[in-house]
């Protein structure tokens, strides 16, 4: 199994400029492929037996001020699942779709559009709200949305009377 | 109060405590669950726990409905919902939550999109404890509330009628607008 | 005829939880269809970058509600691949066995909701009564009905409890003995054929297209894809069992296979009590304590077969003590979206609850 791997992994390698290569766990890669690069890389690891795609995320990158999108893939051939990765920038999130390559990216794409606001171009359903509903602040599972806050001001808390005392006094 | 007034009254006390009666043996549940505890409610109404002994049935839509289980918590879209449903509701009505999440938000205390107590938003008449609640703790919240339909305490619907401003204005901080809008996939 | 703009749910007694379907209908005949997820939308990727690794354990089941030991497996699967954990061989025959008693239950409750939108109750409550022993024996075995919390990482939280193997192996029995009913009060019952033979069918070639999993999967293709199969986890490789599958995928066929899949999980019960082996069910996974435990950086994906399809999580650790990113993979998420936009218009407008029944498509875990 380890060959087919390798083998693949050399392929890749001879095609593509890859940032770096990791196995994080049995028969699983990860490829990190530059923004330019991604599509391409795509449909060669799609033509190459990796028809499934699992999921569609993002990571958020605060301190180095970038996204990281990342593509699992699956191969129900042999088992050997890739982790396709790329960064783009923070401050302009922009991707152009990968809806030809894999249609069953759409709803992924206006998931990941919804929770970080990164934009699709070609994917015009993506820019739809999907889970949230008159959504009025920043995408929330960026790092820099605070959850609590924005819970403690949409929707105010229980108030408890202390009922309970201690030796430094009533507490709440 | 003249003496045509009191009897009036007292034939009106008379008469909600005959449909209370009825009201409370036959009770229609709306078939709406919200969130996870709704996961026990196949089982509270089917064989093993079977709650048409307590003389509840499942009823399709909420005209005729007498009582909404809030199962669990309450995210803003269903919370939108919700309400919907409740005000469609004939009176006298009936609110059972189920778990922590619709007192203070439970496990889901920081979470963006959900409540935190339920009880700004819409009158409770029974709380069910658990998260989630076993079938017997919902069997339990149900005879509850049919007591205290019984004893005329489940008044929760007057409440919200009599103070419908501050619920409402408690909506509308939460919610933004109230007016479901089903543009989203055009 | 003018179109008609309709919804069915989320208050609709048809619809399996919180979701509703935003349908264009001409007659009874739908159009275009998408479903409204988020009703039950909950953040849980934001609050799990706010928790410890541990304190997680407590909130991933939620996540989906019939099946939630999936959520623990590949949540423990994950850290143990980041921090690289020895799991004891008795706790992996341990998950083994809670994971295949979740896939009975989850079965169980299709052919449940199968009676449901078809008018026929009896399945319905012949289901919830075999579901509840199993309720019953997770209650005995984690203390919980529902939400178990008992694969953790490093194991099982606790061993099985005395004599509980007997009390299984008694309700399997007893179950086995009671399927043929199951197949003649659901399968050949010529009421419910009528609305499920030649109906909803899903095409071979869509499968790849949308990345639909599971049944939908093998009851198309006809291959055995299966992950306990083709990467298999926990301890798969040494049990016996066959994946069912089919080539023509309608709504028949695909309870059919979960019919099928029942005697497998059945199968695949009674070995793991025979080869469990004795010894300890979990590794001591940190020096101090656990609360306070950093699991090492890295990026992994893990995934198991649950009842709809491949079920995942993608874990990033940047060696905190909370996780830095945790992205959930529904199984059901592509049938359930793209899927259900695509192949429901055509079909009536009762046949939406079957698709929702057939495919298994669990609401909590498309809007997480």
């Amino acid at each position: 199994m380890n060959n087919i791997i390798k083998e693949f992994v050399d392929n890749v390698t001879a095609k593509f400029e890859l940032m770096g290569v990791d196995y994080p766990a049995d028969l699983q890669v990860s490829l990190d492929f530059d923004q330019r690069d991604i599509h391409n890389a795509l449909a060669y690891i799609k033509g190459a037996g990796w028809t499934q795609m699992s999921l569609l995320t993002c990571v958020d990158w605060i301190a180095d001020n970038e996204f990281q999108l990342v593509f699992i893939l699956f191969n129900w051939k042999n088992g050997v699942r890739l982790q396709v990765r790329t960064r783009i920038d923070r401050d302009k999130p922009v991707f152009t779709t990968i809806t030809n390559i894999y249609p069953g990216a759409q709803y992924y794409e206006r998931d990941v559009h919804e929770f970080f606001g990164v934009e699709f171009e070609g994917n015009p359903d993506s820019y739809k709200q999907l889970f949230l509903e008159n959504w009025d602040d920043i995408p929330p599972l960026r790092k820099d949305f605070d959850a609590i806050a924005y819970s403690d001001r949409k929707y105010p808390a229980r108030k408890y009377k202390a009922n309970f005392s201690t030796e430094a006094g009533e507490s709440k | 109060m003249s003496k045509k007034e009191r009897a009036v009254a007292k034939r009106k006390k008379k008469w909600d405590g005959i449909s209370n009666f009825f009201r409370a043996n036959s009770i229609w549940m709306l078939m709406y669950c919200t969130g996870c505890c709704a996961i026990e409610l196949p089982q509270a109404m089917t064989s093993k726990y079977d709650m048409e002994r307590l003389g509840m049935g499942p009823m399709a839509t909420p005209r005729q409905a007498d009582v909404i289980l809030v199962t669990g918590y309450l995210s803003v879209k269903t919370l939108r919902r919700v309400i919907y449903a409740y005000e469609q509701m004939g009176e006298p009505k009936y609110l059972v939550a189920f778990g922590p999440c619709t007192i203070n938000g439970g496990i889901y205390y920081d979470a963006h999109p959900v409540i935190k107590s339920l009880d700004q938003y819409l009158p409770i008449d029974v709380y069910i404890a658990g998260c989630m609640p076993k079938p017997e703790a919902v069997m339990n919240g149900f005879q509850d509330l049919i007591d205290m339909i019984k004893r005329k305490e489940a008044n929760g619907w007057r409440k919200y009628q009599e103070n419908k401003e501050w619920y409402r204005e408690n909506q509308i901080h939460a919610l933004g607008e109230l007016r479901i809008k089903d543009e989203f996939h055009e | 005829m003018k179109e008609v703009k309709l919804f069915v749910g989320p208050q609709h007694p048809g619809m399996h939880g919180n979701a509703s379907i935003h349908m264009y209908v001409d007659g009874d005949i739908i159009n275009r269809a998408y479903l409204l997820p988020g009703m039950l939308h909950r953040g849980f990727e934001k609050s799990m970058e706010k928790r410890t690794w541990m304190n997680n354990i407590a909130l991933i089941p939620r996540i989906c509600v019939p099946e939630p030991d999936t959520n623990e497996m590949v949540y423990a699967m994950n850290i143990e691949a980041l921090a690289n954990i020895e799991v004891p061989e008795r706790a992996h025959w341990i998950r083994m066995l809670v994971l295949e008693l979740a896939r009975l239950a989850i079965h169980l409750m299709a052919f449940g909701g199968c009676g449901g939108p078809t008018g026929l109750y009896t399945a319905m409550y012949w289901a919830q009564a075999d579901r509840d022993g199993i309720l019953e024996l997770f209650e005995e075995i984690s203390g919980q009905r529902i939400y178990h919390m008992y694969i953790v990482a490093g194991g099982v939280r606790k061993d099985l409890p005395k004599g509980i193997e007997k009390k299984i192996i008694a309700y399997i029995d007893d179950l086995e003995a009671r399927l043929p009913d199951y197949e003649e009060l659901v399968l050949n019952n010529p009421s419910i054929r009528k609305r499920l033979v030649d109906n909803i069918i899903l095409p071979k070639e869509v499968v790849w297209e949308l990345g639909v999993t599971g049944i939908g999967m093998r009851s198309a293709t006809g291959e055995p894809y299966d992950l306990r199969k083709v990467t298999p986890y926990a301890r798969y490789d040494k049990v016996e069992f066959d994946v069912p599958t089919a080539t023509y995928s309608d709504a028949q066929t695909r309870m059919t296979l979960k019919y099928l899949e029942m005697y497998q999980t059945i199968r695949i019960i009674r070995q793991v009590l025979d080869m469990m082996p004795k010894g300890k069910v979990r590794a001591k996974v940190d020096d101090g304590s656990a609360l306070r435990w950093k699991v090492p950086a890295g990026q992994v994906y893990s995934a198991v077969e649950a009842s709809r399809g491949e079920y995942g999580y993608y874990t990033v650790s940047t060696g905190e003590l909370m996780p830095y990113r945790v992205a959930v993979r529904g199984a059901s998420f592509p049938q359930g979206l793209l899927g259900l936009e695509k192949y429901l218009p055509g079909h009536r407008i009762d046949d939406a609850p079957l698709w929702f029944d057939t495919m298994g498509i669990c609401s909590p875990e498309i809007d997480r």
